[in-house]
C-alpha cells in the first residue's frame, strides 16, 4: 500500500502525525494528478492545515512517504518544498506589509534583480492582471494580497499550488476573478489543491474532491460522482444517527408568556452583519459556524471588547450596546472566551484567585474577604466537581477540563443573567466534556439564559433548545428543537441551505 | 489602481536635523556655522558606525544592548596591544572579539530563543566585568601619538577620513542590504519572520548574521575609540547602546523590525552626536545629556507604536469586513418561530 502513484504529480501515502498525544493525522493516502484542480473540503480540526504544512515542510510527518512525479521526496524545510515545486497559498495572507509588491515577490530569488522584474512583468501581461508592483504591500486588499501570492508561487514555477480557503477574506466579485485565475492555471498543467469550508465552490472550479474528517480522507473522487447531500454526510461522523436520541429531556419553554434576557436586533459590527437573535430565560441557543464565520467578533462585540456600529443589545429590556465590558459584567452578562490559553486564566494564580478574579468589587472593600473567597470556591469547585488539591492549587497545573470549569466558574461568580459560552469544550477530554455538559445543563434548569457558540455539532445538537447558523457573518439559518440535527447545521455553516446556493 | 507615494521615514529625520541646527542657530548663531556643522559631523563617527551594526539587528525585529561593552572591550584590547607596538594585531583580535560576542548573542537568541534584550543584556554585563579583569581597573593610556593622529586626519577641509571611510561603510552596508538579494533577508526576516520562513528564508541564521555585524561594527567603533579619545577606561562605550538605538530610532527605524535604512540610522547618529553640542551651545550642562536622549527615545517610539497600531486595527477590519457576504440576513423577527 505504501507505493507512490508514479503517475500522480504528487502523491502521498499513509501520513501520520500527532502533536503530543493528539493524532492530528491517521495515515492519509492522497493523489494528485496533473493539471488538475482537487477540492479538499473538511471541518475545524480536521487536519487540512497541518497535512499541507506537511506537504510545504514546514511540520515533518511521523510516518508516510511523499513522492512528487514518482520521486520520493523528504520535505524538511520550506526551502526543500519550494525547490520541489510546492507552492502553498496560506489562508492569510503572508506578506511582507513594509516592502514593494515587487520585493515582495522576488524575496528569496537568488537571480539577478533585473532579470526578475523582466520576467515578472511579462508574467504580470502574460496573465492579464493589473497589478502595480511599486505599491507598498500593506495598501493591497486582501484580493490583491492573494494575487501577489500566486504570482510568487508562478514565479517559482511551482507545478503544486496549494491555496488554503482563498476564498474566506474574499468579496463575490473578486472570488470570481480567481475562479478564472484557477481554471487559466489549470490550463497551464498546473495542480492545484484548492482548500475550503464552502461546498459550492467545489462544484464550481473542482475536478476532483476528497474530504477530510478527524484526520483521515473519508471520500475521493471525481466531483461529478457527487452531489451536495453526500459531500454533507462524508462530513458528518458515521455514528451521528445514533448520538440524536440521547438528548436530554427538558421542559419546553413558554415562548409566548417569556420576556427574553438578551435581545440582538440586526447588529453589525468588525466581522459580522445584520445578526438578529433573542436567548430565552432557561434556554440554550445554539450558535453554529464554523472558524471565520464571525461568532467570537459577533460574542465580544456584545461583551463590549470589539466596536458595534449599527444596531441594539438589550439585557433584560435595558439597552447595553456599546458598553464597557466591566459595565456590560455589571449588568448581568457573562462570557466564557474560546481561547482559554490567551484569555482565559490566570495560569500562576490559585484556583480560588482564579475564580474570584471577576468578582474582586463585591470581596471586600480595601482588603479582600478571604472567607468570602473561600465560600465562593469551596461552593463551586463542590458543585462543578472540580479535581483540585485545594482552593490553592496553581492554575496552569489543573488539567483543561478542570481549568475550563474554573472559568465557567468565574463567569458565574458574577451571578449574570446571560452566559455566553464561545466553544466550552475545546480541547478538553470526553469525560470533562461530559461534565461540563452537566453543568450546562444544570444551569439551564436553574434559569439562566446560555448563548453555545460552537463549531462542534454534535455539541449543539446535544444541548440547544434552539439554534442558528451564521455563515459569512449573516445569520443563514433558524432552527427549531426539532430541525437540529448535524445534517442540517453542517450543512447550513457550510453555506448550504436545502439545496439552494447560499454564496450567491 | 492608485499609487501610493508615502514620504520616506528619512525625510522626517532630516527635517528634524535641519530643524535642530536652524532652531538653535537662532538662539546662538555661531552654532549653525560651517565649522559647527562639520564639527558635529566628525565627533558622530562612532555613533555612526555602532549604528550600521546595531541596525541590522534592530531590523531583523531583535536588540543588542551589548553593543556598549563590546565596544568598550574592543577599545580596550585594541588600546593595549597599539600601546605595545602591535597595531595590526590589536585591530584583528578586536574585530574577531566583535564577530564572537556577536555570534554568541546571535545563538542565544536564533537558536536557544532567549529574548533579545534579556541575552545581550547578560553579554553586556559579562563583557563589561571582563574589561576590569583584562585591564585590572586600570586605564590604558600611552597610546602612540601616531596612532592617536590617525583619527585627526583632514579630508576636503576640516572633515577627517574617518569621517569619510564611515560614509563609505554606510554605503557598501546599505547597497548589501538594499541591493543583494541575501541583504534583503534582513527586513524579510523583521517583516514577518513566518513569511519569510515559508519563501525558505534562513530564518535563524539571518539573525545570526545581524548580531555578528553589530558585534563587528561595535569593535570598528572599539578600534575608531582607540584612535579618537586616546585612553581606555574601564567604562569606556558606556551609554553607546542607548545611543546608538536612539539614533536607529531617530532616523526611521522601527522597532518591530523590517522598517528603516542605514542612511536614517547615519541622519539618526548626525542628530545624536549634535544633541550633546546643542546643550552647551544652549548653556546648559552636559548633565542633561542622556536625559534628554532617553526623553526623544521614548516619544519616538511611542509616536511609532500608536501609528503601528492603528493601521493593524484598520487592516483587521478591513478583513473581517471582506468575509461578510452580501445577502439578504434570515429576518429573525418571528424567531422564535414554532410558537
Amino acid at each position: 500500500m505504501n507505493d507512490c502513484n508514479q503517475e500522480a504529480m504528487l502523491s502521498i501515502r499513509g501520513i501520520t502525525k500527532a502533536f503530543n498525544t493528539n493524532k492530528v493525522l491517521k495515515g492519509i493516502d492522497l493523489d494528485l494528478q496533473k493539471g488538475e484542480v482537487l477540492g479538499l473540503i473538511g471541518g475545524n480540526g480536521a487536519g487540512k492545515s497541518t497535512l499541507m504544512k506537511i506537504v510545504m515542510g514546514i511540520y515533518q510527518p511521523d510516518d508516510g512517504i511523499i513522492c512528487i512525479e514518482g520521486n520520493q521526496v523528504r520535505l524538511n524545510k520550506p526551502s526543500v518544498a519550494l525547490a520541489q515545486g510546492v507552492y502553498l497559498v496560506p489562508q492569510e495572507p503572508m506578506l511582507f506589509p513594509n516592502m514593494s509588491v515587487e520585493e515582495n515577490i522576488t524575496m528569496g530569488f537568488r537571480e539577478n534583480i533585473k532579470d526578475l522584474r523582466k520576467r515578472l512583468l511579462s508574467l504580470i501581461k502574460q496573465l492579464e492582471w493589473d497589478i502595480d508592483i511599486n505599491r507598498k504591500a500593506e495598501s493591497l486588499s486582501i484580493a490583491e494580497q492573494q494575487l501577489v501570492e500566486l504570482l510568487r508561487g508562478l514565479m517559482r514555477n511551482s507545478r503544486i499550488l496549494i491555496l488554503d480557503e482563498p476564498t474566506s477574506s474574499l468579496t463575490f466579485n473578486e472570488v470570481q476573478s480567481l475562479f478564472k485565475i484557477v481554471g487559466e492555471l489549470k490550463k497551464k498543467d498546473i495542480s492545484i489543491i484548492y482548500i475550503t469550508h464552502r461546498l459550492t465552490e467545489v462544484f464550481e472550479i473542482a475536478s476532483r474532491v476528497a474530504i477530510m474528517r478527524d484526520g483521515i480522507i473519508t471520500l475521493q473522487g471525481p466531483v461529478e460522482d457527487f452531489n451536495r447531500e453526500m459531500l454533507v454526510k462524508g462530513l458528518l461522523p458515521d455514528q451521528a444517527e445514533d448520538k440524536q436520541n440521547i438528548r436530554c429531556k427538558t421542559k419546553p419553554i413558554d415562548y409566548s408568556t417569556t420576556d427574553p434576557v438578551l435581545v440582538v436586533d440586526n447588529l453589525c459590527g468588525h466581522g459580522f452583519s445584520e445578526v438578529s437573535l433573542k436567548v430565552f430565560p432557561g434556554e440554550i441557543l445554539g450558535l453554529a459556524g464554523v472558524v471565520g464565520a464571525g461568532r467570537t467578533e459577533l460574542a465580544t462585540s456584545i461583551f463590549g471588547r470589539d466596536v458595534i456600529c449599527s444596531g441594539k443589545v438589550m439585557l433584560n429590556g435595558e439597552d447595553i450596546t456599546s458598553m464597557s465590558t466591566r459595565k456590560v459584567m455589571d449588568k448581568g452578562l457573562s462570557y466564557v472566551t474560546e481561547d482559554r490559553f490567551l484569555y482565559g486564566i490566570f495560569k500562576t494564580s490559585d484556583v480560588s484567585a482564579n475564580i474570584t478574579a471577576s468578582n474582586l468589587k463585591n470581596m471586600g472593600r480595601i482588603f479582600l474577604n478571604f472567607k468570602e473567597e473561600r465560600k465562593i470556591t469551596d461552593h463551586f469547585v463542590d458543585a462543578f466537581s472540580m479535581k483540585v488539591t485545594s482552593r490553592k492549587q496553581e492554575m496552569g497545573s489543573l488539567s483543561g477540563g478542570n481549568q475550563q470549569k474554573v472559568v465557567i466558574a468565574r463567569a458565574l461568580a458574577t451571578k449574570p443573567k446571560l452566559l455566553i459560552l464561545d466553544e466550552p469544550t475545546r480541547g478538553i477530554d470526553a469525560a470533562a466534556r461530559g461534565d461540563v455538559y452537566t453543568i450546562i445543563q444544570a444551569l439551564k434548569a436553574q434559569g439562566l439564559a446560555i448563548l453555545l457558540i460552537s463549531s462542534d455539532m454534535e455539541e449543539i445538537v446535544e444541548l440547544s433548545d434552539r439554534a442558528i447558523s451564521l455563515f459569512c457573518g449573516k445569520v443563514n439559518k433558524i432552527f427549531s428543537k426539532e430541525e437540529i440535527s448535524q445534517d442540517n447545521l453542517i450543512a447550513a455553516t457550510f453555506g448550504v441551505i436545502k439545496g439552494e446556493v447560499a454564496n450567491a | 489602481m492608485h499609487k501610493k507615494h508615502s514620504i520616506p521615514r528619512e525625510t522626517t529625520s532630516v527635517i528634524f536635523l535641519i530643524l535642530l541646527f536652524v532652531g538653535v542657530g537662532l538662539i546662538n548663531a555661531s552654532f549653525l556655522t560651517v565649522d559647527n556643522i562639520i564639527l558635529s559631523l566628525n565627533s558622530s563617527v562612532i555613533y555612526t558606525v555602532v549604528a550600521i551594526g546595531i541596525a541590522f539587528v534592530i531590523i531583523t525585529g531583535e536588540i543588542d544592548v551589548s553593543v556598549g561593552a563590546t565596544l568598550g572591550m574592543t577599545a580596550a584590547v585594541c588600546g593595549s596591544m597599539v600601546r605595545d607596538g602591535n597595531v595590526g594585531m590589536g585591530i584583528f583580535w578586536a574585530l574577531l572579539l566583535g564577530l564572537f560576542i556577536g555570534l554568541i548573542n546571535g545563538f542565544g537568541i536564533a537558536i536557544l530563543r532567549i529574548p533579545s534584550i534579556i541575552m545581550t543584556l547578560g553579554t553586556n554585563g559579562i563583557v563589561r566585568g571582563l574589561i576590569y579583569v583584562y585591564t585590572d581597573g586600570k586605564w590604558i593610556e600611552n597610546i602612540p601619538l601616531k596612532f592617536k593622529a590617525l583619527s585627526q586626519v583632514r579630508l576636503f577641509g576640516s572633515f577627517t577620513w574617518f569621517y569619510f571611510l564611515t560614509l563609505l561603510a554606510v554605503v557598501l552596508m546599505h547597497l548589501f542590504m538594499t541591493k543583494s538579494q541575501v541583504g534583503r533577508y534582513f527586513k524579510a526576516v523583521g517583516d514577518n519572520p513566518n513569511g519569510a520562513n515559508l519563501l525558505g528564508i534562513p530564518v535563524s541564521g539571518t539573525k545570526i548574521i545581524a548580531f555578528m555585524l553589530s558585534g563587528l561594527f561595535a569593535a570598528i567603533g572599539g578600534i575608531m575609540y582607540v584612535s579618537r579619545v586616546g585612553f581606555i577606561t574601564p567604562i569606556a562605550g558606556i551609554g553607546y547602546e542607548m545611543k546608538v538605538i536612539a539614533a536607529c530610532v531617530l532616523g526611521g527605524i522601527s522597532l518591530t523590525g523590517g522598517v528603516g535604512s542605514l542612511m536614517g540610522a547615519t541622519i539618526g547618529a548626525a542628530i545624536m552626536a549634535s544633541i550633546s553640542r546643542v546643550l552647551v551651545f544652549l548653556g546648559f550642562p552636559s548633565d542633561y545629556d542622556n536625559t534628554i536622549t532617553g526623553i526623544l527615545l521614548i516619544v519616538i517610539v511611542v509616536f511609532d507604536a500608536v501609528f503601528q497600531a492603528n493601521l493593524a486595527e484598520k487592516m483587521r477590519r478591513q478583513r473581517l469586513a471582506a468575509k461578510i457576504v452580501h445577502t439578504q440576513s434570515v429576518a429573525l423577527e418571528e424567531a422564535p418561530d414554532h410558537e
